[in-house]
């Protein structure tokens, strides 16, 4: 009985607290502004299409494409579909209707990206983090705080402190497990000989550098500095037992009370996101935008309220 | 979560990991040449009246990246796979008797959605809204390419010049038996 009042009692503590209403309403203003790159630099080859040329019927549509019956691509349609995601995340940023606008954020990402990867049937699934985050949102009361829609509310209806911390909380436990999970998979499907200074690091590594060819000096054209790197079997080691480590301790940031170390360690993570784009192709360098989920935005928000923004707004009176 | 471990999933929606997971040492390492020149001219393709000519990813208005990705799937992926491409390969695999009663597949009928020459023919030609009955009508697509093979010891002495280059093929051709099929499409 006291175990369960025990457990019961941490459980509440950590998903009903830590947060306010204001603190997710600013959460989903920042997280809409990392949305608006996101979304473009994930859906930019759409864009690159003639607008009025063929219609491609995909040779691999994507299973809810083939739910549907889609069968081609209307190229104008995507243009106008990544108009319309523009428009809703702007939407979500300001908060005006709120809960349509992360609904129609959604069913874009859903079209744009069964177009994406029904061309040639490569599926990616660089969406899945933010895409958990806009349906906890969804679920949750972020529009009616720092937004347009919570200017019609009564005192009554602010957001508490319960209703604001489940749905960051949430995202911060997937976010967590996200990490955990892939480091248990590559354990399970390849043992620890992943993690060997001879492993898969270094395999991507030399794969990276000798793609792009050699030059008649025998040197690379591209990514020499990832084949330097594959010639170092130790150092290879020393970083992956750092993912290994990284990857297995990523759920104890829930515990870190301290915002300086839960800083370091989120740069840290951010580095390694940066190094694997740089050295291995490994394209998730845009993920990191989801790491404010782990920090109250409130100082944030208020330092670029009084510092940084009226350096912005002094500037074109010093033009005058 | 502890299901998916039990149950050995780690695919969609919980991870992204199958792709770098996965680790089998080799001693050699095999990478495409990227030709600028083939990504420009596309795929040979021949129409019935007998001409030939190139398909490219401004004909099919997709990007590079993608056209790519068409053009190298066509080609064998493995040496002991000569005749089909890898995904046709996979595509075919004989299915479970659930997945064919799902798919309302009699006894001894071909998985025919699974096909990926099928496939290629019908993106191809309806791309270019082109009819069996058209002279220009496409019936066969060519694709090659090279692969570079290092042995990992060379290179991890440095040397990168006893390369093995190994050139592949890929030819396939329309079959009258799929006419039945063309206004039903691929789904």
């Amino acid at each position: 009985m006291a175990s369960s009042n025990i457990i019961s009692r941490a459980w509440n503590q950590f998903f009903f607290t830590g947060f306010s209403g204001e603190s997710l309403g600013l959460l989903r203003m920042y997280i809409g502004c990392g949305l608006l790159i996101f979304t473009t630099y994930q859906f930019g080859t759409v864009l690159t299409l003639n607008p009025l040329g063929a219609v491609y019927y995909f040779i691999e549509p994507v299973w809810y494409f083939k739910l549907l019956g889609i069968q081609y691509h209307v190229p104008a349609l995507s243009f106008g579909m990544y108009a319309i995601l523009m428009g809703a995340i702007l939407s979500m940023i300001l908060g005006k209707n709120t809960r349509t606008s992360i609904l129609v954020i959604m069913l874009c990402i859903f079209y744009l990206k069964g177009v994406r990867d029904s061309f040639a049937g490569d599926v990616h699934h660089r969406e899945i983090i933010p895409m958990q985050m806009l349906f906890l949102f969804l679920l949750s009361k972020c529009g009616k705080a720092n937004s347009r829609d919570a200017r019609q509310l009564s005192n009554t209806e602010r957001v508490q402190e319960w209703e604001a911390s489940w749905p960051i909380k949430t995202m911060q436990l997937y976010v967590t497990l996200f990490y955990f999970w892939s480091v248990i998979a590559k354990v399970r499907t390849s043992g620890w000989v992943w993690f060997a200074g001879e492993g898969k690091i270094q395999e991507v590594l030399i794969q990276r550098s000798v793609r792009w060819g050699v030059t008649d000096q025998g040197e690379f054209i591209k990514n020499g500095l990832s084949f330097e790197l594959a010639q170092h079997p130790d150092l290879i080691q020393f970083f992956a037992i750092l993912v290994l480590a990284f990857e297995l301790g990523f759920p104890l940031i829930l515990l870190i009370k301290s915002v300086k170390l839960r800083l370091a360690f989120i740069m840290g993570v951010t580095i390694f996101h940066i190094s694997c784009y740089i050295l291995m192709d490994v394209n998730f360098l845009l993920i990191p935008f989801v790491y404010l989920i782990f920090f109250d935005l409130i100082p944030v928000h208020q330092w670029l309220k009084t510092r940084a923004w009226p350096l912005f707004r002094r500037r074109p009176s010093l033009a005058g | 979560m502890w299901a998916a471990i039990i149950f050995r999933i780690d695919h969609f929606p919980l991870t992204w990991v199958p792709m770098y997971s996965v680790f089998e040492p080799r001693e050699t390492i095999s990478v495409k040449v990227w030709d600028k020149d083939k990504d420009r001219k596309g795929f040979i393709v021949t129409y019935r009246d007998g001409s030939t000519g190139y398909v490219t990813s401004k004909d099919l208005n997709i990007s590079k990246p993608h056209f790519r990705r068409l053009y190298y799937d066509l080609i064998p992926d493995s040496q002991t796979v000569e005749t089909a491409s890898s995904n046709q390969e996979q595509g075919n695999i004989e299915t479970g008797a659930i997945n064919r009663w799902l798919r309302e597949l009699d006894q001894a009928e071909h998985r025919f959605a699974a096909d990926r020459d099928w496939r290629m023919f019908w993106v191809f030609n309806k791309t270019l809204r082109r009819e069996p009955s058209d002279p220009k009508f496409i019936i066969r697509i060519e694709a090659d390419h090279q692969n570079r093979v290092y042995r990992k010891e060379e290179l991890l002495r440095q040397d990168v010049r006893n390369v093995q280059v190994d050139t592949r093929r890929a030819l396939i051709e329309w079959r009258d038996e799929w006419l039945p099929r063309w206004e039903r499409g691929i789904l």
